[in-house]
């Protein structure tokens, strides 16, 4: 069997160019199937990791720590001590990158024309900076400069429904621990700008000493969060800090804190995996097709293999080698066709007529599609896996045929 | 009988299994795209109508730049005479009046900044499918009372329940101070977080006395019989509209232009699907019927001997192909129709079906919904598909000498 | 009056870089009526020639005129017309469209020629009747022996009644009774109809039926002469 492989080779290869008309058509028809698989599961990597990003953004931190009533009742009645003891010790060791603790409460923002309702950040810019949690993008002003920067720092789109800017004068009202309604006098010392418009509109940057002394609590803080690099893992880390916490406070990673964001990383995969099963069933049609036409016209050369002693199994083995052969060139012809149009837009594909539309789904005006080793293999083994199993049947077919009664044919 | 007709069907049956499997390619496609297309449209009215129905109404009457800023003194003056007014228009199914403001709303335990909206209780539920999903309690009753219902969420975050009092610090519309006391009357439970989290209403009366408002509001909502009416009743309201006055009206795609858009894109990478199983079972007959052309050379060959146009020849092609199609066309419909009806009448869902249905006020279970346009538009596109796919091999034809092509092996 | 006149036919095809000459001026004069055989090996030119003649190839030069029209000079959709009205073809093989009954055959070039239907119908069964096939008319060709197929050829040919039948090596297929059946339809045809007979062929039972015997090699006609034709069914 090992000696005859070659030889079946060269046959197999030979008859895919008997017809190369055919042969080039089912290419074509291939490479652009496999193509589009590429290209759709790119961008929906792309899309599910925007997502994912700015879902991030908006809840910085892949780990939060918090009082064990906090998500439920985000209060500063529920605020917990800075970390200390064997959390501290937990959160300063590796995998750990970065950590902050911030003051994170509800509060009412009034301008002189108008008051809207706002998350109050109080954070430490040194601490949040390495988490990558602060805006990225500032149109006026600057950022907090420390713990106790006096300023506010808002979003573009907020300042302009309060008819307020930079240097301008607003209020902060919010409820302190014994339910009094605690405010402050701030100058708007910074105007951000977001990729989500939401974002923008609903959190408010201070100092954190500043709103702990305004909303007099002490050095306690309502979150903290810890972030090791890379979202996709996780899991691996956060028990440990879990662990380090104790029983008083909650310990949840982003899979938990929004849920949507995690389903939508579990069922990527499927979707890609299930768009790439339809269309290559779309192919399957004319794949077989093909080999059901070379059998057909190579009915009496199957019939004087047999006769001159070929065994069906070889001759089994010499279809399926033309259909791999087949498939595997328009493996490379859709990997090279993916690899050439989607690298290029991995900068980006501006979407930002749609953006209104694509915020609803948490995503930004920018497309980003990924192109991943991992959708490359995906699509090849869904293609040689269906492929070489609808081969299968005409292989067979022409395998079986009698020798006798096929060499007869015209 | 045409001979010509029965020339071009006996052909197409010349390789059984060949047709068979060019017209299953272009069933299974067929059947695909009409289910998704089905889908698709009904999932957009579904989308479309729950985002309207909760809250936003089909048109809304505001101030010149209120849909931007949202500032408190872009008002629409009279507003509930308005209202009063707009219901007699023909086209509109109802009207209401609204107002908003952002305010400091405490319990004795929490505080928390809302925005409250202002509705006339009679009229709201017309309006609105919001004030049915009443939880707990009741539903605000009349004009002048001090009473708001709460979303749930926000009720848990206060802290509070019917019976309970709440108390509100904002700036009203002239700037000054505005301070009050309300009784909550009721819970809404929507299923929607983001509603359930915000959802604070009051009678407008009441609202007007505490924040200043006179007798303005800040948007006039309305609602239509049938999507469909939007345009017509957008412009006979814009004709009703007391002239001079910097009022705008507003249709949906406005007030939610995220809607629009998400429909859009949603449609954008369904095309790129469609356009991609479209393009293969194009190559699939392209293939199948390059292949028939070709195995049939020398029998051309003496057509054309015998003083055949090569025009007929290929017109012969384009009428195998025609059938091969219309095949195509009529099982894919046929089984396409069946598998849908089917599950639109059982439903069906997928992993993370709740989650993204959920963000667009849908239902868990989706019911893909058998229109002529979803029937028909899939199918007829492969069929178009298929008929250019077949030029190349019928224009082929053309090129074909009689001689060679009878000499050709 | 003459119904094929060819003067100073020539024709090359290019193989590679080798040239072949097919016609090597043919000159040849054919009357209404004749029954010519045209005889020669493999490669001399036979089927150049009648191509030429039933203007499905032109020369590369020369003048043919058949029934007093010129068609080495026609357009082609021209040359298409002519075949389809004035000239039968009889092939050695795949004549038949293999789809369509025998009837359904005939019927198929008359429809091409605009025949309304219902005459299409009662000439085609009369004209199978003629050549010999009534009773099989539903038949498809792979129903039919070799014999069987090249009468239906030569029904759909004389359908049209046109006033010449070129047949290219007709019998090459047929064991050598369906040769001289074949043989003796077109004998009775040509006697009865008078349509001018011009048949290729390399087989000598077959040059035995013709009234002129001319014979060529290597693209020349080498020999041009009257004969004795032989007897009917003898
Ligand atoms: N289309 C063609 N291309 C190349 N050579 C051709 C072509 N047609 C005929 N020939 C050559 O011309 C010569 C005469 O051929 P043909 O007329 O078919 O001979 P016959 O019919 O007598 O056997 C042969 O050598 C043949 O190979
Ligand atoms: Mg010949």
């Amino acid at each position: 069997m090992r000696r005859v492989v070659p030889v079946l080779a060269i046959l197999a290869w030979r008859n895919l160019w008997r017809n190369y008309r055919r042969t080039l058509i089912m290419l074509l028809a291939i490479g652009l199937g496999v193509w589009a698989m590429i290209f759709m599961a790119a961008v929906m990597r792309g899309m599910t990791d925007e997502m994912v990003r700015n879902g991030l953004h908006t809840l910085p931190g892949e780990v939060q720590i918090h009082q064990r009533d906090y998500r439920r009742d985000p209060s500063v009645v529920n605020s917990m001590a800075p970390p200390s003891g064997a959390l501290l010790q937990a959160l300063q060791q590796p995998p750990v990158v970065a950590w902050a603790a911030r003051v994170r409460v509800p509060a009412v923002l009034a301008s002189e024309r108008g008051s809207r309702g706002v998350t109050l950040l109080g954070v430490d810019p040194q601490a949040e900076a390495p988490l990558g949690s602060l805006p990225q993008e500032l149109v006026a002003g600057r950022f907090l400069s420390g713990a106790d920067d006096r300023g506010l720092v808002l979003g573009a789109s907020l300042a302009r429904r309060l008819e307020t800017g930079l240097g301008k004068r607003v209020v902060i009202m919010s409820q302190d621990p014994h339910n009094n309604v605690a405010d402050r006098g701030a100058r708007v010392v910074g105007i951000y700008r977001a990729r989500l418009s939401g974002t923008e509109e609903r959190f408010l940057y201070a100092g954190r000493s500043v709103v702990q002394d305004m909303l007099g609590m002490g050095g306690a803080v309502s979150e903290v969060a810890a972030s090791a690099g890379d979202y996709r893992h996780v899991a691996a880390w956060y028990p440990r800090i879990a662990a380090a916490a104790g029983a008083d406070l909650e310990v949840v990673s982003w899979t938990e804190l929004d849920p949507f964001l995690d389903t939508m990383l579990g069922v990527q995969d499927g979707f890609s995996l299930v768009f790439m099963v339809v269309i290559f069933l779309a192919l399957s049609f004319g794949l077989i097709n093909t080999l059901v036409m070379a059998v057909f016209e190579r009915i009496r050369e199957i019939g004087l293999m047999q006769a001159l002693g070929m065994r069906p199994r070889l001759i089994l083995a010499q279809i399926l080698l033309e259909s791999l052969f087949l498939l595997v060139l328009g493996l490379a012809a859709g990997n090279l066709l993916a690899l050439l149009s989607i690298v290029p837009l991995e900068s980006g594909i501006d979407i930002s007529g749609v953006a209104l539309g694509m915020e609803m789904m948490g995503m930004g005006n920018t497309l980003y599609p990924v192109l991943a080793l991992r959708d490359m293999l995906m699509s090849t083994g869904v293609v040689v896996t269906l492929g070489l199993l609808a081969s299968l049947l005409p292989a067979w077919r022409a395998a079986r045929l009698d020798p006798v009664r096929a060499l007869n044919t015209t | 009988m045409n001979v010509t007709w029965l020339l071009a069907w006996r052909n197409l049956w010349r390789h059984r299994r060949r047709t068979w499997l060019t017209v299953g390619a272009m069933v299974f496609c067929n059947v695909l795209l009409v289910f998704l297309i089905s889908l698709q449209l009904g999932s957009y009215q579904m989308m479309i109508d729950g985002t309207l129905s909760a809250f936003t109404g089909h048109i809304q009457i505001q101030h010149r730049g209120y849909l931007q800023d949202q500032r408190m003194r872009q008002s629409v003056p009279d507003a509930a005479l308005l209202a009063q007014r707009l219901r007699e228009v023909p086209v509109v199914d109802s009207a209401a009046a609204r107002a908003e403001a952002f305010a400091l709303a405490s319990s004795e335990e929490r505080s928390f900044g809302v925005l409250l909206t202002a509705v006339q209780p009679h009229y709201e539920p017309r309006v609105s499918t919001l004030p049915d999903m009443i939880s707990q309690g009741r539903y605000l009753r009349a004009s002048d009372a001090h009473e708001i219902v709460l979303g749930s969420l926000l009720a848990r975050n206060l802290k509070v329940g019917p019976g309970d009092e709440v108390t509100f610090l904002g700036s009203a519309r002239d700037g000054s101070f505005a301070a009050a006391v309300a009784t909550v009357v009721g819970i809404v439970h929507s299923g929607m977080d983001d509603v359930d989290r915000n959802l604070a209403q009051v009678p407008l009366g009441w609202f007007q006395r505490v924040f200043a408002m006179g007798d303005r509001g800040h948007a006039i909502v309305l609602r239509v019989h049938h999507l469909d009416q939007v345009d017509a009743a957008v412009a006979a309201l814009r004709a009703a509209l007391p002239a001079g006055e910097s009022l705008v009206v507003l249709d949906w795609e406005t007030l939610q232009p995220g809607l629009r858009q998400a429909i859009t894109s949603d449609m954008a990478s369904a095309w790129f699907m469609y356009a991609v199983l479209i393009v293969l079972v194009a190559f699939s007959v392209l293939n199948t019927q390059l292949m028939s052309v070709l195995e049939r050379t020398r029998e051309f060959g003496v057509m054309l001997a015998l003083g055949m146009r090569p025009s007929r020849l290929a017109r012969l092609v384009a009428m195998e192909t025609g059938l091969l199609g219309l095949l195509g066309l009529v099982l894919g419909i046929a089984l396409g129709a069946l598998l849908t009806a089917y599950l639109g009448h059982v439903g069906f869902t997928y992993p993370g079906m709740d989650d993204m249905a959920a963000r667009f006020h849908l239902p868990a279970r989706m019911y893909p919904r058998v229109s002529l346009l979803s029937l028909c538009w899939g199918p007829a596109t492969v069929f178009v598909g298929a008929m250019l796919a077949a030029l190349y091999p019928a224009l082929r034809l053309l090129r074909l000498r009689p001689v060679a092509a009878m000499r050709a092996a | 009056m003459s119904s094929i006149s060819c003067h100073n036919l020539c024709k090359t095809f290019r193989q590679g870089d080798e040239v072949i000459t097919a016609l090597d001026r043919v000159c040849l004069d054919i009357d209404e009526g004749e029954f010519v055989c045209l005889s020669g090996p493999s490669g001399s030119g036979k089927t150049t020639l009648l191509n030429a003649v039933g203007a499905l190839d032109s020369p590369d030069s020369g003048a043919i005129t058949v029934g007093g029209r010129r068609v080495d000079n026609l357009s082609r959709s021209a040359q298409a017309d002519m075949r389809l009205h004035h000239i039968g073809f009889v092939f050695q093989a795949f004549n038949l469209i293999p789809v369509l009954s025998a009837r359904e055959n005939v019927e198929f070039v008359m429809q091409v020629q605009g025949v309304p239907a219902a005459r299409r119908r009662q000439v085609a069964d009369q004209v199978l009747a003629e050549v010999g096939m009534a009773g099989l008319e539903r038949r498809r060709p792979a129903q039919l022996s070799g014999g069987q197929q090249q009468r239906v050829a030569v029904a759909r040919a004389i359908a049209s009644k046109p006033a010449l039948v070129l047949a290219d090596e007709p019998t090459a297929n047929l064991d050598s009774s369906s040769a001289a059946q074949l043989m003796d339809l077109f004998v009775t045809l040509n006697a009865e109809r008078g349509i001018t007979f011009v048949i290729s062929t390399h087989d000598a039972r077959v040059m035995a039926y013709a009234g002129r015997l001319i014979k060529m090699r290597d693209g020349m006609i080498v020999a041009d002469e009257p004969q004795q034709p032989r007897a009917m069914g003898a």
